[in-house]
């Protein structure tokens, strides 16, 4: 097992004091492994964005120990926290990128922090550029850039001063599907080719089983559930869990018949076939769709469906190893 | 005297306006931002928050802005005999509009490094940056479009505030206003005076709007 790289424990934030008090989190202990990228994953108002403000003390624990690559950060002093904090890049859903500098110039901002010469900051900003595919924006400012490539400056950006690990709060959450998942995969190329820890958060599960090794589940300030992206989505074990992976039940067509009712979510992972024509066909019984809602964005399927599936258990049985073959996600619906 | 006679008189003091507005609008400036800049980092959501300076300051600030200006130039006779030897005249003027206009500038200077957006402070603070760091290299910069905005408008409040000087013993174009427009009752000479003090407003806003327009990078 990889070294860990952040330490979290004991963590709790609360913020007011008295009646108005708000518990943001509630006693978390994670052990966020070098290398990996790892998803913090929970609805709005769960805790994750001080959660990860607390990574980089953006936000001061009210308890509980936060320690990065060795260093517990709490002990700091204001100047060493600082310096620690160039170890640790930051992306934001809002890009934050510096409207009044160009793209080259935003890149410099942490290098000009560090000390580091106007001469070596350049080169280093356009090796950046070059990497993140923006060779040719430098002279460009935010505001003639689009969203996706706004936020390639601000991973450049991030990425300057060689921090060990990236913090990326709701990163995707303003770009459209197309623009999002050209995000993850330049997070994904980063994390393989420089071996960034990426710790990423987000409110949508296609982006965590998009890029993410490991998953933790967080609702009402509190850890819920952890694993890998398998244990977590396939086979979600809390409420907190399913609620993401299965949003909300919708009014559904109830047919006759004694059939179990089963959930399948599309997450991106399965290509446009016609994967239930094909169970049908495969397994010689009908099934019954009682509500269906998926699109298909860049030929891959998105939403999800409830089937009510034949009585039959032999042929259930074949119908779910068909499903689990296609690596479709399904719960029983109750 | 006509209005031909007059003109030496009127290049004069029009000269004497400017001096009076564009020393006051300086000295005013270099007070008055790092007066603002002080106001939002201690804010109680600033980033170095200081509760008693913020008060303190802002009483003062609000303080000296609640006196009119004329009541202002009166009161601050013997600081200002005693830092320029007369209260009669242009230099003399420059005293209470200093004290009038930094507080004022102060405020503007506040607003617009307020506009400046919070995750973008958020951001610098990420990526290590001390407070000093911040407000040189991300306030000031991030807010520059719209304090040159605010220049110019504060240009033209303070040339307004010269004229009115021209009431108490101050010089420029109010006093020309005052000595023969109303004194003297010369109605064409208060036309003229009314007519040359709006058309430096016109041309200190404009100049303030196209300096903004080229330096601010957020238009495409
Ligand atoms: N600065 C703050 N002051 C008071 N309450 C806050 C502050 N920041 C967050 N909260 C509260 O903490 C809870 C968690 O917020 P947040 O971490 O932003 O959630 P998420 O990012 O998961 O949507 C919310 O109830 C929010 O209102
Ligand atoms: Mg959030």
């Amino acid at each position: 097992m990889a070294e860990s790289i952040i330490k979290i424990e004991g963590l709790t934030k609360t913020f007011g004091s008295g009646a108005t008090a708000v518990t943001a989190l509630d006693n978390i202990n994670l052990d966020i492994r070098q290398g990996e990228i790892f998803g913090i994953i929970g609805l709005s108002g769960a805790g994750k964005s001080t959660l990860v403000r607390c990574m980089n003390l953006l936000e001061r624990p009210t308890e509980g120990k936060v320690i990065v690559d060795g260093m517990d950060l709490t002990a700091l002093h204001e100047k060493e926290l600082r310096q620690a904090r160039q170890a640790i890049g930051m992306i934001f859903q809002s890009f934050n990128l510096l409207m009044q500098r160009t793209a080259l110039d935003n890149i410099c901002f942490p290098l000009e922090l560090a000390g580091v010469s106007r001469k070596a900051a350049r080169e280093r900003a356009r090796e950046l550029l070059r990497i993140v595919g923006l060779e040719d924006k430098e002279k460009a400012y935010p505001a003639q850039l689009s969203g996706g490539q706004q936020q390639r400056v601000a991973i450049a950006r991030a990425l300057a001063t060689n921090p060990k690990v990236l913090l990326c709060d709701e990163a995707t959450s303003a770009l459209d599907p197309t623009t999002t998942l050209s995000i993850l995969e330049l997070l994904k190329r980063l994390n393989r080719d420089l071996g960034v820890t990426v710790v990423v958060i987000t409110h949508e599960m296609k982006v965590v089983e998009q890029i993410c090794h490991r998953v933790v589940v967080i609702d009402n300030s509190r850890i819920q559930e952890i694993g890998t992206i398998e244990e977590v989505f396939r086979r979600p074990k809390t409420e907190a869990a399913r609620k993401l992976v299965f949003p909300q039940t919708e009014h559904t067509v109830k047919f006759s018949g004694k059939g179990k009712f089963l959930r399948l979510a599309f997450n991106g992972n399965t290509t446009d076939r016609p994967i239930i024509a094909e169970m049908v066909l495969k397994c010689g019984a009908p099934v019954n769709i009682a509500f269906a809602d998926t699109k298909v964005i860049d030929g891959r399927m998105v939403g999800h469906m409830i089937l009510q599936m034949p009585e039959e258990p032999e042929i259930v049985r074949k119908m779910l190893s068909y499903l689990d073959s296609q690596n479709i996600i399904y719960v029983e619906e109750r | 005297m006509n209005i031909v006679e007059m003109i030496p008189i009127i290049v004069k003091e029009l000269w004497a306006t400017i001096y009076m507005t564009l020393a006051s609008t300086l000295a005013s400036y270099i007070l008055g931002i790092p007066l603002g800049l002080i106001l939002v980092v201690t804010d109680s959501d600033g980033i170095h928050p200081n509760p008693a300076v913020n008060r303190v300051l802002g009483g003062i600030v609000n303080a000296l802005r609640s006196v009119p200006f004329i009541i202002l130039t009166v009161a601050v006779i013997p600081v200002t005999r005693f830092i320029v030897g007369t209260s009669i005249g242009s230099t003399a003027t420059i005293v209470p509009l200093v004290i009038a206009a930094t507080p004022y500038i102060a405020r503007m200077v506040e607003s617009s490094v307020k506009e400046v957006d919070r995750g973008v402070i958020e951001a610098s603070l990420s990526m290590g940056a001390s407070p000093l760091q911040v407000v040189l290299k991300v306030l000031l910069p991030e807010a520059k479009p719209s304090m040159i905005i605010g220049a110019a408008i504060a240009t033209t409040t303070i040339l307004g505030y010269s004229a009115m000087a021209g009431f108490v013993g101050g010089g420029g174009l109010g006093a020309i206003a005052i000595n023969y427009g109303y004194y003297r009752n010369q109605t064409g000479i208060m036309i003229v005076m009314i007519i040359l003090l709006v058309l430096i407003v016109q041309i200190i806003q404009e100049i303030g709007n196209i300096i903004a327009r080229k330096t601010d990078k957020r238009i495409r």
